[in-house]
């Protein structure tokens, strides 16, 4: 059932005592999303939502107390690269750090570990992963999307609910939708995920939202063309902000940078992709 | 974040990388001090971070003492890019043999630093056809190892370079991975490094971009942050925890994350407008950074409208109706505000805005800016 979480997952949040954890695991909790417990270094032993979550001082503790196997960080940015080590160490298969604008080289150090291990990072910066009526393992808003056989896999965050909005209001359900984070550096990556999606027997076709700037998309078209059977749509935002007026996007700002939006979308056409060219077009692209 | 000049030189010094005598100066009887000091010939060069700064004439040989001054006040006096030069790096000239190129940046794709040398430095870097038949090579380093003595040099021997320069070269390029490493640099690149005529190498000019993302343990380069770089509304916004883009429409905007900040944007084009700028409050915005990103609109003079396009998913909707309900009840400008607000506990954050009279309320992002930009074109 699904990619990555399951009725079966045992889902862990780092920092669950937190400001924005605790606000978070409540509502995971209310939507029934298989929680077993938390961490939060000083405050092992105690209970969180009136005596239903167990909270332990290192992931190792919960691990071994609770079996878990899905971890999701609400924790700074500064302690984000510590907690996905310390999650790799103990075993947990699926890390989700909600957390974004980890420091680059903080990233390295992780990247340069995932390889050594089985376990997969989502994110940094991603708003987890959602089996509507199953579990809501991050920050996706309650209730935005229905059950159904589209998979949704997107960079951005806040692009991720506009388009399940979108897809909601066509009445058009999914089977899992996945935000793989707009950090700088990023865990797992379009392609990895697109390979789960073509296995998964409850997915029956894909949209792929992308954005400016990185290779992610390029490699993943790549992918589609050799390896894909499933429909794939892409959307890949900013096509309208290619060229030298755009420049004041700080940070991320070259013309290179937008320009290569244009490159990913003509990408996706060669890959034999559907492109959608405006946001509202996905629901009628998509195979009814 | 980009360093100035001196700023990496400084680094570069304390490292034990060779430099050239330099020193700073603010002013032109300052700049003929130090030269008298150093000895000419020096080089004057202009303290800012704009690209072209060569070309811009923001670099000038002296060759004699008397002349300093007034070289000096022609730098000063020079807008590059917009930007006025505050500072000037008076650093002693000398001939040499040969440029080499030395940097070593990160590489977002592989998630990994990459060591490039180039046996073409400086200026021929920008004749196209001299870099195109140089050498340029590079390989990937392991975070957890660092940079090796014998990875310089398998690059080394790939180069047009003397065997009796690589040891100085590796040293040098070994002690740029520790500035990159310990300063969380984005890139680290010197540029040109010359061979001169006693065979010593230096670096004539040193390049640091800082990560942004890790400015919380570099205080030192925040207090150094220089507010006329990047614009006073820019300084505001940072202190607030948001980011701030400035275009020259009239409609301000506030959305949560890059991609709806994209996707705003994209759709006001496609309906020939731009913004007048656009705030980012990623995510999980409080009531007082909410707040504070609306006052700067409100205030803003060239912004008519305001457009707030969010979808809450870390971001709790009560946090964002609490910062717009504290701005309006003192807020005597009445711009008209639309607004799109869904996600997390959007149905209690509607009931606290439902008073709201300069409000107007959309479902979807392209239903906003059509409605937003519509005002905008009848009220003209």
């Amino acid at each position: 059932m699904s990619i990555l979480i399951d009725a079966n997952s045992r889902i862990i949040v780092q920092g669950i005592t937190g400001r924005r954890g605790r606000f978070h695991s409540e509502r995971m909790l209310n939507n029934n999303s298989p929680i077993v417990g938390g961490t939060s270094p000083g405050k092992g032993g105690e209970w969180v939502f009136n005596g239903r979550i167990p909270v332990f001082d290192t992931v190792k503790d919960c691990v071994e107390a609770t079996d878990a196997d899905v971890s999701v960080l609400f924790v700074p940015p500064h302690a984000t690269a510590d907690c996905i080590l310390e999650s790799i160490e103990s075993g947990i298969k699926t890390i989700i750090s909600v957390t974004g604008s980890v420091p680059v080289q903080d990233m390295m150090q992780v990247k340069s570990a995932l390889r050594k291990s089985d376990s997969v990072l989502i994110g940094p910066n991603s708003p987890g992963i959602l089996v509507p009526g199953i579990a809501n393992a991050g920050i996706f808003p309650d209730h935005i999307v229905g059950p159904g056989d589209v998979a949704l896999v997107s960079r951005s965050g806040t692009l991720s609910y506009e388009v399940l909005d979108i897809l909601n209001k066509a009445g058009i359900g999914v089977s899992v939708a996945v935000g793989i984070g707009d950090d700088p550096i990023i865990g797992m990556d379009f392609k990895f995920c697109l390979e789960l999606l073509e296995a998964d027997p409850h997915t029956e076709q894909i949209v792929l939202v992308g954005g400016p700037g990185g290779d992610s998309e390029l490699t993943a078209a790549t992918y589609i063309m050799e390896s894909i059977t499933k429909p794939v749509l892409a959307y890949v935002v900013g096509e309208n902000l290619t060229g030298s007026m755009m420049s004041p996007f700080s940070s991320r700002n070259s013309y290179f940078f937008l320009n290569s939006v244009e490159r990913k979308t003509i990408a996706f056409i060669d890959a034999g992709a559907l492109l959608a060219r405006k946001i509202e077009d996905i629901p009628c692209l998509l195979r009814r | 974040m980009k360093l100035q000049e001196y700023q990496a030189k400084a680094l570069f010094r304390q490292a034990g990388i060779p430099i050239p005598a330099s020193m700073l100066a603010t002013n032109a009887v300052q700049v003929k001090r130090i030269a008298s000091e150093i000895g000419c010939p020096v080089v004057l060069k202009a303290q800012i971070l704009e690209p072209g700064r060569g070309k811009a004439g923001g670099v000038r040989l002296v060759q004699h003492e008397q002349e300093a001054e007034q070289i000096a006040n022609e730098v000063f006096k020079l807008e590059i890019n917009h930007q006025s030069v505050q500072s000037i790096l008076v650093e002693k000239a000398f001939t040499y043999l040969k440029e080499y190129y030395l940097g070593i940046r990160s590489d977002l794709d592989i998630g990994a630093p990459v060591l490039r040398i180039s046996e073409a430095g400086g200026a021929t870097c920008l004749e196209k056809d001299s870099f195109l038949n140089a050498r340029m090579v590079e390989r990937q380093i392991d975070i957890d190892q660092g940079l090796r003595r014998y990875q310089v040099r398998q690059l080394l021997t790939k180069i047009d370079i003397a065997p009796s320069l690589w040891k100085q070269f590796g040293s040098i390029a070994l002690k740029l991975y520790d500035i990159y490493q310990s300063n969380d640099a984005t890139l680290a690149e010197i540029n040109s490094l010359v061979v001169t005529h006693q065979e010593q190498l230096y670096a004539l000019d040193a390049k640091i971009n800082v990560d942004n993302q890790s400015l919380f343990r570099h205080e030192t380069f925040v207090d150094s942050f220089d507010p006329t770089y990047y614009g006073w509304l820019e300084h505001q916004a940072r202190k607030y925890g948001v980011t701030y883009h400035q275009f020259s429409g009239e409609l301000g905007c506030i959305v949560n994350g890059m991609g709806l900040a994209y996707l705003t944007f994209d759709q006001m084009i496609s309906m020939n407008s731009v913004p007048a700028a656009i705030i980012d409050i990623h995510g999980g915005s409080t009531v007082s950074s909410m707040a504070s990103s609306l006052e700067l609109l409100l205030h803003d003079n060239s912004v008519k409208a305001v457009l707030i396009n969010i979808y809450g998913g870390m971001t709790n909707c009560e946090e964002i109706a609490g910062g717009i309900m504290s701005v309006t009840a003192n807020d005597r400008h009445k711009k008209p505000i639309f607004l799109r607000l869904k996600g997390t506990n959007d149905t209690s954050a509607h009931e606290t805005l439902s008073s709201l009279n300069q409000l107007q309320i959309f479902d979807s992002t392209h239903e906003l800016v059509k409605a937003a930009l519509d005002h905008l074109k009848d009220s003209q």
